[in-house]
């Protein structure tokens, strides 16, 4: 029997008139883990957050946080969840610690608590000697420590931060890995938007990807690559511009129009992604040879994060091609 | 046009959609202004006195327009670039810093010098009815109003220089024209009596930075500081055009001088806290600083009573923290104590309504000059800084968030208002008589300031940046306080007795000014009216707000 789930989407919606930002999502999220949410601008990320925040209603499906609905106890949702959106959010005049304090205030936390509070958020996020400062002449790797700390005051079981990492320089991004991986070894669960997909797959055990409001994939890391993997990626270097054109051309009679094959002159590449097995790829390598094309390596791509995103982004795309040429 | 700065400048300004209503609106208004006393029997004075009545009023709505349009761009304009980071690609050009400066200058010099050229038709209609000089009255009347958009525009730059924020930029700036141009008579009027040539003639001096002075002269009417010792001529203007010159050349000299790379260079904050500074330095500050007002003592936690959001707002707002509140009250009760000196020892011949009346103007101005700058950031900033947010994911409600800010403000106000009555005391030592009219005046002053600060906050729940949101709390208010002294100013000749009575009605200065009895005010008697005004408005402004809040705060 499976643990009991922390985050829930059930047929989650969300239309702006005409417009659907959210269709019908549903995942289900359980203790200690951390979703990566991936997706283009616009997929339905953030009206995602929102609704999980309590900061929109959807027009259909549910969403809950421990059990409690976000719609009907927006309040209550309030203290299961710290976000953390893109944008930080200062006050001019005011010290980290006044800061931390008036979010801790407004989060109810009592007085006599609220200090190692303060305390305890600041040192988890190895910001402490950023007590005294202003907030508002933190470099950007500083607030987004600050704003760490900010969610964890109240301690709530929730963590959902809109991409942690932007901005930060390597040393602090493996730095902010870190904390991310400790917040949830302590129990708590994490949903981490962003677009360093490397960065996410060091950190995610679980990723949600997401394309025009719907949910394209959804699941642990192996089991979203293992998806993936029925497709490889072929990547062949030529040795001018006139075989990167010619190549391209034989592949896309050769592997039809269902198959995005892509060109690329400035780096003489020419890519596709096939299901093929390998007597098909060795076929279509012999017709580049025998067409004179000069391929200088023939190769397929390990696949990662990025590789399945793009593959699960470009599925639509591809779909759609093949119904413009059948119609 | 060889400088792109002012090519940008002008395009950026004139392409935005609410300076085309601008445009629009100047020529509602300057036809409005002619029609009410434009002659409708179809009969002329050949003395003229209807063109100068015609020119009387148009002169002062160009005026009056010139001044608040002509600082508001370019105070905004290299604060918005610096914090945008394009102020650092200017900088890294080949442009000289004054070149950027001259620029921007011109560039702002733009919409001010349209205007006054959409008043031409009007003025010339004016002229075409006779009794107009061209020579010393009409372009005397148009270099005035260029110089008034030079100082304006040079004073603005330079504010916009120094500031951190746009807001705060634009706020400094009219809070600074507004001393040159009303603030720096009042030293003439104090001083003018006294037999000291030299005190008389720095007040004189002094009066002219403002441009009324020389206004009221080419208008005929009897200049403020002009009296009976000017000493004929032009010799008003002459020193006005001296003192706004100076001015201009000044504020372009110290924008140029700081305009430059180490505009940026600036080390971040090291975070020193006295606390945990040496025994010797605490001790220092401690004593310095009174203790409580030491700006780098660590602060405590937010007490379980007190509404997070006022204290939040006292730490986050410049009046707010201690040490900023208690040198805006050490003015005020400086000023306040002054007039009381200046009424025990008799040096000027005040009576008792004459100090009333100061004080009264002192307050009024006061409360209109601070209220917008620290209420009408109130819901704007938060949702211009993103921080609006961060608030609506915390469980604070809707009341609280609304109830603390307007308590944050309402504390700084009912200090400055402490500060002043000093004054009040020494009237009421002088003539006991005046009790119940002091405190019908404070009942006012209060009122004034709530309905000032409800105005204000519902005003901020509208926009979404500071900066509009002041503006416009900044132009109701003056129009309510100011503009309707206009017609005060010309009642009997440009306008009828009643419909003065009528407008001022609307005005709580003017309320307050009767219930003291302050000379021009002792005819009317419309407190209560005016009371009645304040209270719908406020219950309207209040409602606008709460609304507009609950509006912000619930899901989307």
């Amino acid at each position: 029997m499976s643990d009991p789930a922390v985050v829930e989407t059930v047929a989650l919606t969300k239309r702006y008139g005409d417009f659907t930002a959210l269709d019908a999502l549903s995942i289900r999220l359980e203790k200690g883990q951390i979703l990566g949410f991936i997706g283009p601008n616009g997929a339905g990320k953030t009206t995602t957050i929102k609704i999980l925040v309590g900061l929109s209603r959807p027009t259909s499906g549910r969403a809950a946080i421990n059990g409690v609905d976000c719609t009907a106890e927006a309040r209550k949702i309030k203290h299961f969840v710290g976000y953390m959106p893109d944008t930080f959010g200062s006050y001019d005049n005011m010290r980290v610690r006044e800061y931390l304090d008036f979010f801790g205030a407004a989060f109810k936390i009592p007085r006599h608590q609220r200090q190692d509070r303060i305390n305890a958020s600041l040192a988890i996020t190895g910001a402490t000697h950023m007590a005294d400062l202003y907030v508002e002449s933190l470099s950007h790797g500083m607030k987004q420590r600050v704003a760490i700390a900010r969610t964890l005051l109240h301690d709530p079981p929730v963590l959902i931060l809109d991409e942690p990492a932007n901005g930060l320089d390597p040393a602090a991004r493996v730095e902010m890995r870190e904390i991310l991986l400790n917040l949830a070894q302590s129990g708590k669960t994490l949903i981490v938007t962003s677009h360093i997909l490397p960065e996410l797959a060091r950190i995610c055990n679980m990723v949600a990807i997401m394309t025009h409001g719907k949910l394209r994939a959804f699941g642990t890391l192996d089991q979203i690559m293992q998806d993936v993997r029925h497709q490889r990626m072929i990547e062949i270097q030529l040795l001018s511009e006139e075989d990167v054109v010619q190549a391209a051309e034989i592949l896309r009679q050769h592997l039809g129009p269902t198959v995005a094959v892509t060109e690329s002159l400035s780096e003489l590449m020419v890519r596709f992604n096939t299901t093929g097995n390998e007597q098909s790829l060795a076929l279509a390598l012999q017709r580049l040879v025998s067409a004179q094309v000069r391929v200088s390596q023939f190769r397929e791509m390990q696949q990662d994060l990025e590789d399945a995103f793009l593959s699960v982004t470009q599925e639509p795309q591809s779909e759609m091609a093949a119904q413009e040429v059948q119609a | 046009m060889n400088n792109p700065i002012v090519r940008r400048e002008l395009i950026g300004t004139l392409r935005k959609p609410n300076v085309a209503a601008l445009q629009v609106a100047w020529m509602a208004v300057l036809a409005v202004v002619m029609i009410l006393r434009w002659p409708v029997n179809g009969h002329v004075n050949l003395a003229g006195t209807q063109a100068q009545q015609v020119l009387s009023l148009l002169s002062w709505t160009i005026l009056v327009g010139v001044m608040l349009v002509a600082p508001a761009f370019p105070a905004a304009s290299v604060v918005a670039e610096k914090r945008s980071g394009t102020l650092a690609l200017l900088l890294n050009s080949p442009l000289s810093t004054a070149a950027i400066f001259r620029g921007k200058l011109i560039g702002a010099l733009g919409l001010p010098l349209l205007l006054m050229l959409l008043t031409i038709p009007a003025m010339t209609a004016c002229f075409a009815m006779g009794g107009v000089s061209l020579l010393h009255q009409v372009l005397l009347l148009y270099l005035v109003f260029i110089l008034v958009a030079l100082e304006s525009a040079a004073v603005g730059l330079y504010v916009s220089i120094r500031a951190n924020n746009v807001d705060s930029a634009i706020r400094l700036t009219y809070a600074v024209l507004f001393v040159l141009d009303l603030l720096v008579l009042i030293p003439y009027r104090l001083v003018a009596n006294t037999q000291i040539p030299s005190l008389v003639n720095l007040g004189r001096w002094l009066a002219s930075f403002s441009s009324l002075p020389a206004i009221l002269h080419i208008l005929g009417t009897n200049s403020i500081h002009a009296g009976n010792s000017i000493n004929g001529g032009n010799a008003v203007i002459v020193r006005f055009v001296i003192c706004s010159l100076a001015l201009s050349v000044l504020s372009g000299l110290l924008s140029i001088r700081r305009l430059g790379q180490w505009l940026f260079d600036r080390p971040r904050d090291s975070g020193k806290i006295t606390d945990d500074r040496s025994t010797k330095v605490r001790a220092y500050r401690r004593i310095m600083y009174l203790w409580f007002f030491d700006p780098q003592r660590r602060s405590g936690l937010i007490g379980p009573l007190s509404n997070p959001v006022m204290v939040k707002e006292f730490r986050t707002s410049r009046f707010g923290r201690s040490h900023w509140m208690m040198r805006l009250v050490g003015i005020c009760l400086m000023v306040s104590l002054g007039l009381m000196l200046a009424a025990a020892y008799g040096s000027i011949s005040f009576n008792p309504r004459t100090l009333g009346e100061l004080m009264v103007l002192f307050q009024v101005t006061l409360i209109v000059l601070i209220t917008p700058s620290l209420a009408s950031g109130l819901i704007s900033s938060e949702i211009q800084n993103k921080t609006w947010q961060l608030l609506r994911v915390t469980p604070l409600s809707a009341t609280t968030i609304v109830l603390g800010k307007l308590l944050s403000v309402c504390r700084t106000l009912l200090l400055l208002l402490l500060a002043t009555l000093p004054g009040y005391a020494v009237m009421l030592v002088i003539d006991k008589g005046q009790a119940d009219r002091v405190v019908t005046v404070l009942i006012t002053l209060g009122i004034i300031a709530l309905f000032c600060l409800l105005v204000s906050s519902a005003i901020s729940s509208w926009f979404r940046k500071t900066a509009q949101a002041t503006a416009v709390s900044y132009a109701l208010l003056l129009a309510i306080f100011g503009g309707t002294l206009v017609f005060w100013a010309g009642r009997g000749t440009l306008f009828s007795l009643s419909l003065v009575a009528d407008i001022l009605k609307f005005n709580p200065l003017a309320a307050a000014l009767s219930t003291i009895h302050a000379p021009g005010f002792n005819d009317y008697n419309f407190v209560r009216t005016n009371w009645c005004f304040m209270l719908v408005a406020m219950g309207i402004a209040t409602v606008i707000l709460i609304f507009r809040t609950w509006r912000l705060t619930r899901p989307e």
